[in-house]
């Protein structure tokens, strides 16, 4: 037979394409509950560590099964709120729904295009050891891709506890640093997000003033993964503002009126020890 | 037995030098990845080589392409499935496999002008040549930049207190390149005959 004919090189390709699109569609489809198994287990273990609950290796090293279990126990509530800060809907604890990274995407393209009322943001509230943890994530772009992350803040609604980024394609041992190097995670530790400011929180380059706690120093030869990743968490930020500014008054009310019932006995205290005195 | 020392695709035929620097931070990516080139290799060498007869001569380059390109898809999404976390590090450079000049190289060269299983041989023997750089100079960058083999810990801390530190230059590719020099230059040494004049 001849192959080199037009007509038998035409036929041949097309079959061999056909072939080998079949073959892939079957793997793909096969495949795809174990690998979304294995996301879902990763953007977990990324919260928890941001909560830093656990050793990113620590979480590796327990399997999904055990990191899902880990999720269910640990999670006080999962909220999603709107760009008002509103509780709209929660997601489902015990089949420890949450928000993978195409999801965030999602929700990015909407605060990007401005349709800010179909914003439906997820506020993740551990309460492992009795200590509140609020676990929100960001997302946006960095230099060659996507960056995202998740930040983790105590219960005073402003105060870092820890946090965690992952990134597509950044630039290993530059940009990629933002995932492995545990001291620029650590950076954020103690640090405050300062919701008054037009400047919510920022990452600098050439370090951070001394003194500044709203503020950590930039990654060296990273200048636009950094940037990029700045502007992730302050857009992010901006968003879940009104959430954090509205949890903000009832607690400190209820701190007040905590702190004034201690003078008031302290004050009740001293007039009765004059009173003793006086006698 | 030929690839894996006396005509090694890394050492011998410089090829496939790209990811070999990128990967072999560490010794578990530098495994997982040279088994994934074998497997690849073998079996993209063994599927050409039985349709050797039938693929058309002016097109037989792209059909070498898809054969390839099927191997490494199904290769990481297997990965993906199976082994999250390396799938992660390992990144770009297992979708770069179809670009790693061995494999394609092998095709041509002995694929398409022999016998399935001689051809399914000769693409794992290659394959294995290449782990097996890989896994030599993994052994060195993870041992003196982190300490560490298979992510366990070997120098033991009492090194750490008096004063030691990981080699933060052996992490770096330039560094690879110049551990695969070495056993370039060693190599050369033993054997005579690849010495140019």
């Amino acid at each position: 037979m001849n192959t080199n004919g037009n007509f038998y090189t035409i036929i041949y390709s097309t079959i061999i394409v056909v072939l080998v699109a079949a073959i892939l569609a079957y793997a793909s489809l096969a495949l795809k509950p174990k690998q979304d198994a294995n996301v879902k287990a990763e953007t977990i273990s990324q919260m928890l560590t941001a909560a830093k609950y656990f050793d990113k290796a620590t979480l590796e090293a327990m399997g999904n099964d055990k990191i899902l279990e880990e999720y269910v126990k640990d999670i006080n509530k999962a909220l999603i709120i709107n760009a008002e800060g509103e509780v709209i809907d929660s997601l489902d604890k015990a089949k420890s729904e949450i928000y993978t990274e195409s999801k965030l995407k999602a929700q990015n393209n909407l605060m990007k295009s401005g349709k800010k009322e179909d914003l439906r943001l997820p506020v993740f509230i551990f309460g492992k050891g009795g200590k509140q943890v609020i676990v929100i994530p960001c997302y946006g772009t960095g230099l060659w891709g996507p960056v995202w992350g998740y930040l983790a803040f105590a219960d005073d609604m402003k105060t870092f506890v820890g946090a965690y980024f992952d990134h597509e394609s950044e630039t290993p041992g530059l940009g990629a640093k933002i995932k492995d190097d545990p001291s620029f995670r650590a950076e954020f530790e103690g640090k405050t997000a300062d919701f008054s400011s037009s400047r919510i929180f920022s990452i600098v380059k050439g370090g951070a003033p001394a003194g500044q706690a709203n503020a950590i120093d930039a990654i060296t030869g990273a200048t636009m993964t950094s940037r990029g990743l700045n502007a992730a968490i302050e857009q992010w930020l901006e968003f879940y503002k009104p959430y954090f500014t509205a949890a903000k008054p009832a607690e400190k009310a209820a701190a007040d009126s905590c702190a004034k019932a201690a003078t008031d006995s302290l004050a009740k205290a001293a007039i009765d020890s004059t009173a003793v005195i006086t006698e | 037995m030929d690839p894996i020392f006396k005509g090694n695709p890394i050492t011998v035929l410089v090829l496939g030098i790209c990811s070999s620097l990128a990967v072999t931070v560490q010794m578990k990516g530098a495994f997982v990845m040279g088994l994934s080139v074998m497997i690849v290799t073998g079996l993209s060498s063994f599927v050409v080589s039985m349709m050797r007869n039938s693929i058309p001569n002016r097109i037989r380059i792209i059909v070498q392409l898809v054969v390839v390109s099927l191997m490494v898809i199904l290769v990481d999404q297997l990965l993906k499935a199976y082994s999250y976390g390396i799938e992660k590090q390992l990144s770009v450079y297992v979708g770069l496999i179809i670009t790693n000049c061995i494999v394609m190289g092998r095709i041509e060269a002995f694929g398409l002008a022999n016998k399935p299983i001689p051809s399914l041989l000769d693409g794992l023997a290659n394959g294995a040549g290449y782990a097996m750089i890989l896994i030599v100079v993994a052994f060195f960058r993870e041992i003196l930049g982190s300490g560490t083999l298979f992510g366990m810990r070997i120098i033991p801390q009492s090194f750490y207190d008096a004063g030691y530190m990981n080699n933060g230059l052996v992490i770096l590719p330039p560094m690879a390149l110049i551990l695969i020099g070495c056993i370039i230059w060693i190599q050369r040494s033993i054997q005579k005959d690849l010495q140019e004049k």
